[in-house]
């Protein structure tokens, strides 16, 4: 069943505002989808993070989550996804 | 007591004197204070400056919840936990955490559980740039997900 879709706002920060070349976009993705179709979804917008790709993880409304994660997310319209490459803060 | 926390992510040069004065109280026998400085070398390259990054209201949600950590921890007085952005030249702080408590052994152990758990989990950046012209984006080796912590588990 096709799930409806919302649009959320995405967020780059150091290495992946660089290769994206910009702060901010915003995307549509499925209310209803797993972690790692999120991964997915903003690989497929922005394949330019591929390289990154295994070291990154993403917050959701300034929270961590876990790409291995297996309960789904339910997002909705306005909802802040950041890209969070590795921390060098310290 | 959550109000005595103080944390910020700020532009400004960090003043050491300040944030110490913002953690002393009257029942306190100690404060420690830590500062992280600029290195003026990485390998063989040699440093000109930092430029740091952070997600402002994560970065400052986050540090609130290292404060909580470390109340549930250890018996603390006050705790404040400043990290600067923009560029840090050579020798300047680039963070400072200072937490007072009636005897040392609290705050000491609190200093160096919130600096360890800052590199883990506060989302800010920072670039090396050298003196060659060339730059590059550090991992802290306490992140989960940098490097060399993904590289040595798929192999």
């Amino acid at each position: 069943m096709e799930s409806a879709e919302v649009e959320v706002r995405l967020l780059f920060f150091a290495k992946s505002r660089e290769l994206v070349g910009r702060k901010e976009d915003t995307i549509k993705l499925p209310i209803h989808l797993l972690p790692a179709g999120l991964w997915e979804g903003i690989l497929a917008k922005h394949p330019c993070l591929q390289p990154i790709s295994d070291n990154i993880t993403i917050a959701l409304n300034q929270e961590y989550i876990a790409r291995e994660e297996t309960e789904p997310i339910v997002l909705k319209e306005g909802d802040e996804i950041a890209i969070i490459p590795p921390l060098s803060g310290g | 007591m959550s109000g005595e926390d103080v944390v910020a992510i700020t532009p400004d040069k960090l003043n050491v004197e300040e944030i110490t004065e913002m953690v002393k109280c009257p029942q306190a026998g100690a404060v420690t204070v830590f500062l992280g400085t600029t290195r003026d070398n990485f390998e063989d390259k040699k440093v000109i400056k930092l430029e740091y990054e952070a997600y402002v209201p994560m970065a400052e949600a986050e540090m609130r919840k290292l404060c909580h950590q470390i109340r549930e921890k250890w018996n603390v007085e006050k705790i404040a936990i400043i990290h600067r952005i923009g560029i840090v030249p050579v020798m300047d702080a680039s963070v400072i955490i200072a937490v007072s408590s009636v005897h040392r052994k609290e705050s000491v152990e609190a200093v160096h559980y919130c600096i360890d758990s800052l590199k883990s989990s506060v989302p800010i950046w920072k670039k090396e740039v050298y003196g060659d012209g060339s730059c590059n984006w550090k991992e802290n080796k306490e992140c989960d997900w940098a490097a060399r912590n993904t590289d040595s588990q798929s192999s």
